[in-house]
């Protein structure tokens, strides 16, 4: 229904535009080639109404999704948090010992493209940086451990 | 529990009596002292095992040395002496030899410890962290001892209290915290390496039992030599900081 009604909506968006008399579906004059008369353009306006529309019904659709379990728990048993927050916890730390090991990588590389002839330096302190920050995440894997039974 | 290893079993029977005796000698009940009587576990049998092995190679290679046909062994040996050479010639410098031997024998009885743990049925010994941690702590009381001995005890707290001496006051604790952590960063590196290594394994194996556990048995290798490489590196490089001399 809700569709049905965005796809008419869509149709005489684009229509009004054609009608409008700004084009009659022929080139514009001149040099540019800015497609202000394609057909495609013409519907832009209508199809980002649509899209808010769209939006505000997944937003609502997302809403239901966890309104609908948290109704059904009662609110009977404690839910534990321990294990969301040692994921929260080893994504982060994961992820950023990532970025900090893609640029460590990204800098030995471009040194290694400057000066092919330092590779035994530059292979030591690329391992040696790469544990170091590798570590940090270890650290982080071992706490988890220690702490979620 | 019966452990599973016959070497394990052996120790437990020769030396739990002698525990509980020394226990018991020093008033513990029997009771008591049995209870209070440590077992040798798995990663300690493996781990005599191994160093006897290494002792048992480099006794073999010292005995059969030969510059006009040398066999297998020294061949092996001579590998490992010249890159752990190069390497100390590389962050050390000047005078690394006499720190080479510490340096070769950690990084074989951490690579070897670490690549136990492909045997299946083996657990590394490493992934325990005493392993680890009784590795650690040599390296510290030899980085430290080294630096003692080649700067003089006030040399070497003038080296820990910084350059300016009005400012020790800040430095001095800070460089005291930052020395200790070492221990701890050393042992938890190492741990968490190969802990972490064996349970993807152990992962991938509860999810898809044939094929696919062995690349990570690959990625184990590889791991394994990336941290004992690291284990070596690091000591190479505190024992390089603490010898240095300041001019």
């Amino acid at each position: 229904m809700v569709f049905k009604n965005l796809v008419q909506d869509e149709e005489k968006f684009a229509g009004e535009r054609f009608r409008s008399g700004q084009t009659k579906g022929r080139k514009r004059e001149g040099a540019s080639t800015v497609n202000l008369n394609h057909p495609l353009a013409a519907n832009f306006k209508g199809s980002r109404r649509n899209m808010r529309i769209l939006q505000y019904v997944f937003i609502a659709l997302a809403v239901l999704c966890f309104a609908v379990p948290a109704f059904a728990d009662g609110g009977s048993a404690a839910i534990s948090l321990v294990p969301i927050g040692a994921g929260i916890g080893m994504a982060l730390a994961a992820g950023l010992c990532g970025l900090g090991q893609g640029r460590a990588t990204a800098s030995a590389c471009e040194a290694l493209a400057r000066n092919p002839g330092a590779r035994g330096g530059l292979m030591i302190f690329l391992v040696l940086g790469l544990a170091l920050i590798e570590s940090l995440t270890l650290f982080t894997l071992v706490i988890i451990l220690l702490k979620v039974k | 529990m019966p452990e599973s290893f016959a070497l394990v079993r052996l120790l437990n029977a020769l030396f739990m009596g002698v525990e509980v005796k020394a226990f018991q000698s020093i008033g513990l009940g029997p009771a008591d002292a049995a209870q209070q009587a440590v077992k040798v576990n798995g990663a300690l049998g493996l781990e005599l095992l191994v160093a006897g092995g290494l002792i048992a190679f480099f006794v073999l290679v010292r005995l059969t040395l030969s510059v006009e046909k040398p066999n297998p062994a020294q061949q092996i040996a001579e590998v490992v002496h010249e890159g752990v050479g190069g390497l100390a010639d590389q962050i050390i410098g000047h005078g690394y030899v006499r720190f080479q031997a510490f340096v070769t024998c950690i990084f074989l009885f951490v690579l070897i410890n670490n690549l136990l743990g492909l045997i299946p049925g083996f657990a590394a010994p490493t992934t325990s962290p005493f392993v680890p941690l009784g590795l650690a702590l040599p390296t510290f009381l030899y980085y430290n001892y080294q630096g003692f001995r080649e700067q003089g005890p006030i040399g070497y707290l003038k080296q820990l209290a910084g350059p300016i001496w009005w400012i020790a006051w800040l430095i001095l604790p800070i460089e005291l915290v930052s020395h200790f952590a070492r221990i701890l960063s050393l042992t938890i590196r190492l741990y968490a390496n190969m802990f972490a290594s064996d349970m993807v394994t152990l992962g991938f194996f509860s999810l898809v039992p044939v094929g696919v556990p062995a690349i990570f048995l690959g990625l184990h290798i590889f791991v394994s030599i990336i941290q004992a490489f690291v284990f070596t590196l690091l000591s190479m490089i505190y024992l390089s900081l603490a010898v240095s001399h300041e001019h």
